[in-house]
């Protein structure tokens, strides 16, 4: 390898590491600031700026969001903020539909989820800004 | 009943990978009627046991870039860390607004992702046609 293409190489390797220490602050700050959306933040970022695979990306998010997760939790717990009711009852119902979830959503197209999940979301936006 | 009804649909949308947190906050808010700090605590509690059998199945089909997700982490939990202590110490009037933006970035988000999606249909369609 020549000195020319080694130095450019280094480039690429400094740039990958600056946007992975972006993206790892800013979804951290996101999920500690309101406990969800850090996924939403990391799996579009893996895919357009480190140009992985979408399996990949949503594989490695889950990886990366739960260490931020338990953080946050840490501090939640110490200002006493977690209802162990709630939050148990919760948990095993998202057990429960997330193994009969993955089952049944192979037979629904994504696009109309999708559309229905926009919606949602506009409608809770306006919600929790105006009321 | 109802928290683990709220747990099952939130646990459905998040194998989609379109954020059951979101949903789940937001019916915990505004269904069960609790406040936003303690719906943001049990979507922590939530996500822990279904991210760990996740990872564990992504990690046996190698579907985890490692070394990103080691560097991300590292930077994810010091984020976490900066951010959940804001979300501890601001006026819940504030992060409930600031939730709703974050929330109306995303579906903004998602339309433009419809929106391409709905093209790269178009395309295809045509092009199934001239054959």
């Amino acid at each position: 390898m020549n000195k020319a293409t080694q130095i450019g190489k280094n480039t690429i390797d400094m740039r990958n590491i600056i946007k992975k220490v972006i993206i790892g602050l800013l979804a951290g700050i996101i999920s500690g600031l309101f406990s969800t959306g850090g996924g939403m933040i990391v799996v579009p970022a893996f895919i357009y700026l480190l140009n992985m695979e979408d399996k990949k990306a949503r594989g490695t998010s889950i990886f990366c969001i739960l260490p931020m997760v338990v953080t946050s939790g840490i501090f939640y717990y110490k200002s006493n903020y977690i209802d162990w009711n709630i939050s148990i009852l919760c948990a095993i119902g998202g057990m429960i539909g997330g193994y009969t979830g993955a089952k049944l959503l192979k037979k629904i197209p994504t696009h109309y989820l999708k559309v229905a999940f926009t919606i949602f979301l506009i409608y809770a936006s306006y919600k929790m800004i105006f009321k | 009943m109802l928290e683990i009804f709220i747990g099952i649909l939130s646990g459905i949308i998040s194998g989609t990978g379109m954020g059951g947190g979101t949903i789940l906050i937001f019916l915990l808010m505004y269904v069960v009627g609790v406040d936003q700090h303690i719906a943001q605590a049990t979507n922590l509690v939530f996500f822990i046991p279904t991210s760990i059998i996740a990872i564990i199945i992504n990690l046996k089909n190698k579907n985890i870039a490692l070394k990103s997700a080691v560097l991300v982490s590292v930077f994810g939990i010091l984020g976490a860390i900066i951010g959940a202590n804001i979300s501890i110490k601001i006026d819940v009037n504030i992060l409930r607004k600031c939730f709703g933006i974050f929330l109306a970035i995303i579906a903004i988000h998602e339309i433009y992702t419809i929106i391409k999606l709905y093209k790269i249909n178009k395309i295809r369609n045509n092009n199934k046609e001239k054959v």
